[in-house]
C-alpha cells in the first residue's frame, strides 16, 4: 500500500481571544460545576476576520516553505466549513488566489457540520491513493468561526446562547496531504464510519446556530462507540486500550471528550472507572490543549486535536493516534494514523502553542462593543468597510505578516497583509 | 436497592425509576436527603447535559441494555425515562 497522509500542517487561531470563564459570569451563567466542562479561552472573531483570514493565516507558512515546484503539484484545494459566506461561490477560489497557486487546480468546498474536516481529510487521501496524478498534493483547509452579533432593539441574545457562547470559537487549520506523510501517516482502509438523519445542531439560517445540544451530545456519544466497532471489525486485531497510544476527537469542549471517552472505555473496553482517569490524563489531555484555548472550531476541530496531540505526546518512537470525528446532521468517523519523532518536530517548528499565547484578550467591554459592530459583517453583506482601529492592538500581535479583511465591495471580500 | 438483571430479567418500570433515582443521586451529589418523584426532570435537578447522559448510561449498564441514547431525549422527567427504558426493555426481551 502506498504512503499517504499529512505532510505539513498548521494551526491558526486569530488575533483575539477572551476567558471564558469571565465570560460564563459576565452572562450570569452556574458556574458551582463550570470547571467540568475543561473550557479556558474561545477565539474571537474581529469584524476584520473572517474564514478566509484564518484559513489563509494558517497555510501560509506551509506554502512559503515549499520550492515552486512543490507548489505548482498542489491540484486540489479543499475548503471544509459551515461558516461560507456564499453559497455558490467556493471560498477555495479566495485561498487559490491569496496562496498564488497553479491554476491547473480543482477547487471546491465541503460541508457536514463538524465532520468537514475528515470528510476532506479522507477525500484527499484517496485522490493521492488513486494514482491518477502521481506526486500530486491537496491543500486541505478545515476553517470555522462562529459570529455572535446583538441588533438593535435586542433580538439575539437567545436562550441558545447560554450553551453556544462559551464553547463556540473560531480557528483554522491548513494540511498538505500527499505520498510524503512526514506528519501524520494514515492507516489507509481502517475506518470505521457511521452516520444518519438526526436534528440535532444546526445553522438553519444565517449567522445563526440553533439546536438541542442535549441531543448532539448523546448522538456523538452514540456514534462514537458504533464507528470504533466499525473500525474493530475492518482492523483485525484492533483494541481501544492497546492499538492506540493516544485518542484524537472532536472536542466540542473538553468535558464531552472526556464524558465520551469514559463511555466508551466503560462499555467497549470495561474498563473501572479509576482506570479510566489516569487513561483519560494519559492517552486523551494531550489532544485538548489547543482547543481548550480556542473553543469548539467546528470542521477544525478534529485536525486541532491530532495536531495538539503531536505537539504534546510523546514520539521518540513512532506512535499511533486514534482519532474520532463527530459533524452534526450527522456523520462519524474513526480513523488512525502513525506518528514519528519527525512528525513532532514539524508541528513544533510552527510555534502554535506561543502563536495561542500572544492573542490579544479582550476585556468584557471590548468583546460587547464586538457583538454589536459584528452584524457589519453578517452574512450577506454586499459593501462594507472594516475599521482598523477597532481592537487596533490585536492588528500587530503576531509580529508577522497577518492577513485581514478591508473591505467587502458588491459582494466581493478584498483583503490586506498587515 | 432496586434490582439486578441476575435477579429478574423482566426489570419492572418502577425498579427502572429507582435506578435513576440511585445513578442521580451517585452523579448529583446535592441531592442528597431529597424527596425525588417522577415527575422531576434531572435538568431542574441540576443536571447538566454531560450529567444527564452519565445517568442513562449508568441505568442502561444496570440494567443490561443497550440502545442509542440519542432516543432517551423524548423522555421529559424521570418517570418518562423510566417508562421508556422499561418498554424497550419489554420489547427486546419479549
Amino acid at each position: 500500500m502506498r504512503a499517504v497522509g499529512i505532510e505539513a500542517m498548521n494551526v491558526y487561531a486569530g488575533t483575539a481571544c477572551v476567558d471564558v470563564e469571565a465570560l460564563a459570569g459576565h452572562r450570569g451563567l452556574d458556574m458551582t460545576r463550570f470547571a467540568n466542562l475543561l473550557m479556558k479561552e474561545k477565539t474571537v472573531a474581529l469584524p476584520y476576520e473572517d474564514p478566509i483570514t484564518y484559513g489563509v493565516n494558517a497555510a501560509r507558512p506551509l506554502i512559503d516553505a515549499m520550492t515552486p515546484e512543490e507548489k505548482d503539484r498542489i491540484e486540489v484545494v479543499i475548503t471544509c466549513t459551515e461558516s461560507a459566506f456564499d453559497f455558490g461561490k467556493s471560498m477555495s477560489t479566495y485561498f487559490h488566489k491569496l496562496l498564488g497557486l497553479n491554476r491547473n487546480c480543482r477547487l471546491f468546498e465541503l460541508k457536514n457540520a463538524c465532520y468537514s474536516g475528515i470528510a476532506g481529510l479522507q477525500t484527499a487521501a484517496n485522490f493521492v491513493l488513486s494514482s491518477v496524478s502521481p506526486g500530486a498534493k491537496v491543500l486541505l483547509i478545515a476553517t470555522d468561526i462562529s459570529r455572535f452579533m446583538t441588533e438593535a432593539g435586542g433580538e439575539g441574545l437567545t436562550d441558545d446562547w447560554s450553551f453556544f457562547e462559551p464553547s463556540s470559537g473560531a480557528g483554522a487549520v491548513a494540511a498538505i496531504v500527499s505520498d510524503q506523510p512526514h506528519v501524520f501517516r494514515i492507516d489507509v482502509g481502517a475506518s470505521g464510519y457511521y452516520g444518519y438523519e438526526v436534528m440535532d445542531t444546526c445553522r438553519p439560517a444565517p449567522d445563526k446556530e440553533a439546536g438541542d445540544a442535549d441531543l448532539s451530545l448523546l448522538s456523538y456519544l452514540d456514534c462514537c462507540e458504533k464507528a470504533f466497532m466499525e473500525y474493530q471489525s475492518r482492523v483485525e486485531g484492533a483494541d481501544l486500550a492497546k492499538t492506540f497510544t493516544y485518542l484524537a476527537m472532536h472536542t466540542p469542549f473538553g468535558g464531552m471528550v472526556k464524558g465520551a471517552h469514559r463511555n466508551i472505555m466503560r462499555k467497549v473496553a470495561k474498563a473501572k472507572p479509576a482506570d479510566i482517569e489516569e487513561d483519560f490524563q494519559r492517552r486523551v489531555s494531550p489532544s485538548l490543549h489547543f482547543n481548550q484555548r480556542v473553543g469548539n472550531t467546528m470542521g477544525a476541530s478534529t485536525l486541532m486535536a491530532i495536531a495538539s496531540t503531536i505537539e504534546h505526546g510523546n514520539f521518540d518512537e513512532p506512535r499511533r493516534i486514534g482519532c474520532f470525528s463527530y459533524g452534526s446532521g450527522c456523520c462519524s468517523e474513526f480513523f488512525s494514523g502513525v506518528v514519528t519523532r519527525e512528525g513532532q518536530e514539524r508541528v513544533r517548528a510552527q510555534g502554535i502553542g506561543s502563536q495561542l499565547g500572544r492573542r490579544h484578550t479582550l476585556k468584557m467591554d471590548e468583546y460587547d462593543e464586538l457583538l454589536a459592530t459584528s452584524h457589519l459583517v453578517k452574512f450577506g453583506t454586499r459593501n462594507a468597510s472594516l475599521d482598523p482601529s477597532f481592537v487596533a492592538t490585536a492588528r500587530g500581535v503576531h509580529g508577522r505578516e497577518t492577513l485581514f479583511l478591508k473591505e467587502i465591495k458588491e459582494f466581493h471580500r478584498e483583503y490586506e497583509w498587515v | 436497592m432496586g434490582v439486578t438483571p441476575a435477579e429478574d430479567s423482566a426489570v419492572n418500570q418502577e425498579d427502572i425509576l429507582q435506578l435513576i433515582i440511585q445513578h442521580a443521586r451517585d452523579v448529583l451529589p446535592s441531592l442528597e436527603g431529597r424527596e425525588l418523584s417522577p415527575t422531576d426532570s434531572l435538568r431542574e435537578l441540576g443536571a447538566n447535559s454531560m450529567d444527564r447522559s452519565e445517568i442513562v448510561m449508568m441505568t442502561l449498564e444496570a440494567i443490561d441494555m443497550d440502545m442509542p441514547l440519542a432516543e432517551t431525549i423524548k423522555a421529559s422527567n424521570i418517570g418518562e425515562l423510566a417508562q421508556l427504558l422499561a418498554d424497550r426493555k419489554a420489547g427486546l426481551t419479549a
